[in-house]
């Protein structure tokens, strides 16, 4: 009948196969063949043979499971687990629920004649530089002025909240990495796959795992995003401290966290902080594409730009967007330069 | 001489870089060459059977090529590496069987060490740099900055406090390397190359640096050099070493005037003799027949004899110290010590 019978039959598996099989809901290929007739199946040429597949060895031994047997698996286990998951990780993670919605009422709640002002005062703790504070300036008027204060506010919110936790989770992962080679190995496969993944592939589990509804549903798909390159750059930027320096801490008797504080984070900081440039922009890729998962801010209107074919909403959200990024990342560029400035260049 | 006592004593130390040092260990021990070693089981002799005894007040030079081992010598003495089989005695004890809190102490408070490339914190102060080593004990930072600008006012580097390291000069780097070392106030001071990366002029300021201090504080220095002039202009006792292995150690006035080795011999060639004999090396007991021209001291240098004997070679000196004669010393003596022996043998 198959093309593999012939197979199970020397084998002598014949009893085994037919044993287990049972008359379920065929596959629409079985259809197909189905009202074709029985009649070429039996004359396929080596030209036709199917790669030995899950799906070809299921035609010809019915106690093999079809692939969709799998991914139906896949569903099913996870399920499964759902719910013991959801008690340990939903208190854990409730604080991010917590701290968005607060940023978030903070400030989008605060008038803007208060809100603005405290920007440009961060800015310049930040940056030192008068040019970065107008230009900040400039991009935060900009965006008021076509009334996107409000999502470009949310929007913040929610990179401030994410940022913040991948740096403050992030940095000593990267620290514990510089420190052991195993855990290196084992860590670097885990951000190799995170920042390879697609962004809409990790948000599939979360949907099921927490309600749409939760703001912590797209806080941990942004985390999970953004926070490779600081725990990255860490790990390298402690890793690149001169050994000659390393050498004398040793030699003369710092303990092991004299040496971590007072000679490897800040001699590694100028890498860190690049480490953190790269996740302030990484959350805010992120936040865009979390916007389907109910996260508010800009990303809203760029997906209302695309569901209802609005293209001026779209472009405007999008420019919009831009324009935040390039703000982020001179302010954060600007106070690289500035810890760098005052490091020794040897 | 005799009556200093030991500070730093090493003993059958060895040390084999590889995968199984244990197993090249017996094998070094049952006679296999570092070349041997390395080409049968990839491991690499690092350090041969090095028993050298190190006084109290003394600078002990630890002299080689590159590769001979210095470096990690000098590294065993404070556990920056671990040796694979021997003894090191600081104060007559082993400190090879300390822990981590004891090395730890050790490191503060009895050893300090100067690096080839400074090794500077660049992110802190002249000051701060200075300071370090009393601030890692937890020293209060007054009393630290106060001790450290003690120190580099005694290297001479005052008012440059608040600068960066990278904003100095080599030299002034290491000045503050040595500042560092002295304000740990500990017994042992290490010296890495302390001076190879500095110019020849700054070099020898930095030796007569060194010796003006070494007056005045009377620490055990080990310093390491690959630069023969600068071992004996330093050294109280000189260590040369090829290979991982000692070949030749002593007083360096000794060492130059009857080399155990050709090796050696090649070594001191092309040494400014004049300079670097002293009288009291080659003097004799026995009155010399003939008149005495006048009277030298037994630390001058053969050089200046030379000059005081206006180039004649037919005269005799009384070597004097605080009145008491010691011996004599003639210009054939002299002019004889000024060939090295194998151009003697040769002739």
């Amino acid at each position: 009948m198959a093309t593999y019978d012939g197979l199970f039959d020397t084998l002598g598996l014949r009893d085994w196969c037919d044993g287990g099989a049972s008359d379920g809901p065929m596959s629409m290929a079985d259809l197909l063949a189905k009202t074709q007739g029985d009649d070429k199946a039996g004359a396929t040429s080596l030209r036709e043979l199917p790669f030995p597949s899950l799906d070809a060895l299921h035609d010809a031994c019915g106690a093999i499971p079809q692939s969709r047997d799998l991914t139906s698996g896949l569903e099913a286990g996870f399920l499964g687990i759902r719910d013991a998951l959801r008690v340990v990780v939903d208190p854990l993670t409730q604080p991010l629920s917590w701290a968005l919605e607060g940023m978030l009422n903070v400030m989008t709640g605060t008038p803007w004649w208060i809100m603005v002002p405290i920007l440009m005062l961060i800015t310049w703790a930040v940056s030192r530089s008068w040019k970065i504070v107008g230009f900040v300036a400039l991009v935060i008027a900009g965006l008021a002025f076509v009334d996107h204060y409000e999502v470009a506010m949310q929007t913040l919110a929610i990179i401030f909240v994410c940022a913040f936790i991948c740096v403050l989770i992030g940095v000593p992962i990267g620290i514990a990495m510089s420190r052991s080679d195993r855990l290196q190995n084992i860590v670097t496969p885990i951000l190799d796959m995170l920042q390879t993944l697609p962004p809409f592939v990790y948000l599939i589990p979360l949907i099921f795992l927490f309600s749409v509804t939760e703001p912590k549903l797209y806080g941990i798909a942004v985390i999970l995003y953004a926070i490779v390159p600081v725990v990255r750059l860490t790990n390298l930027g402690i890793r690149l401290v001169d050994p000659d320096v390393i050498e004398a801490a040793d030699a003369f008797g710092m303990t092991k966290r004299q040496k971590l504080f007072g000679v490897q984070i800040p001699l590694a900081l100028p890498n860190i902080m690049a480490g953190v440039n790269q996740t302030i922009m990484m959350s805010l890729a992120m936040v865009v594409i979390a916007s389907m998962v109910s996260a508010p801010g800009l990303g809203i209107l760029v997906l209302r730009g695309i569901r209802n074919l609005e293209l001026g909403t779209g472009l405007v959200a999008g420019l919009g967007i831009v324009v935040l990024a390039i703000a982020l990342d001179r302010v954060t560029k600007a106070s690289l330069a500035r810890i760098d400035a005052s490091q020794a260049k040897r | 001489m005799t009556d200093k006592t030991v500070k730093v004593s090493i003993r059958n130390l060895y040390k084999i870089f590889g995968e199984d040092p244990a197993g090249a260990l017996a094998e070094v021990r049952s006679g296999t060459t570092k070349a041997e070693l390395l080409d049968r089981s990839n491991h690499v002799l690092g350090l041969d059977d090095i028993n050298v005894d190190m006084n109290e007040g003394e600078i002990t030079v630890i002299m080689g090529l590159s590769g001979s081992g210095k470096s990690t010598l000098i590294r065993h003495l404070n556990r920056l590496i671990e040796p694979t089989a021997g003894e090191v005695l600081v104060n007559g004890e082993d400190i090879l069987g300390w822990n981590e809190t004891r090395l730890r102490q050790l490191r503060r408070e009895t050893m300090s060490m100067v690096f080839q490339k400074f090794a500077l914190l660049p992110h802190r102060t002249v000051l701060e740099n200075a300071g370090m080593p009393l601030a890692t004990r937890g020293v209060a930072q007054e009393d630290c900055d106060a001790e450290a600008r003690k120190w580099l006012e005694r290297v001479g580097l005052s008012g440059q406090d608040e600068q960066y390291p990278h904003q100095l000069s080599g030299g002034m780097q290491q000045r503050v390397g040595i500042a560092r070392a002295l304000a740990s106030n500990s017994d042992i001071m290490l010296m890495d190359e302390a001076f190879s990366a500095l110019d020849p002029l700054i070099r020898t300021d930095m030796q007569d640096l060194l010796l003006e201090l070494q007056a005045e504080l009377h620490k055990t220095i080990i310093f390491i050099t690959h630069d023969l002039d600068e071992a004996l202009k330093l050294a109280d006792h000189l260590v040369i070493l090829k290979d991982g292995a000692v070949v030749q150690q002593g007083e360096p006035q000794a060492i130059l005037l009857n080399p155990s080795d050709p090796y050696i011999e090649e070594f001191v060639a092309d040494i400014n003799r004049a300079r670097v004999l002293r009288v009291r090396s080659i003097m004799s007991r026995d009155a010399p027949a003939g008149e005495i021209a006048g009277e030298v001291a037994p630390a001058d240098n053969l050089e200046s004899v030379i000059a005081k004997a206006g180039g004649n070679v037919g005269l005799s000196y009384r070597v004097v110290r605080g009145g008491e004669t010691l011996g004599y010393v003639s210009m054939a003596e002299i002019m004889r010590a000024l060939v090295p022996r194998r151009a003697r043998e040769a002739a």
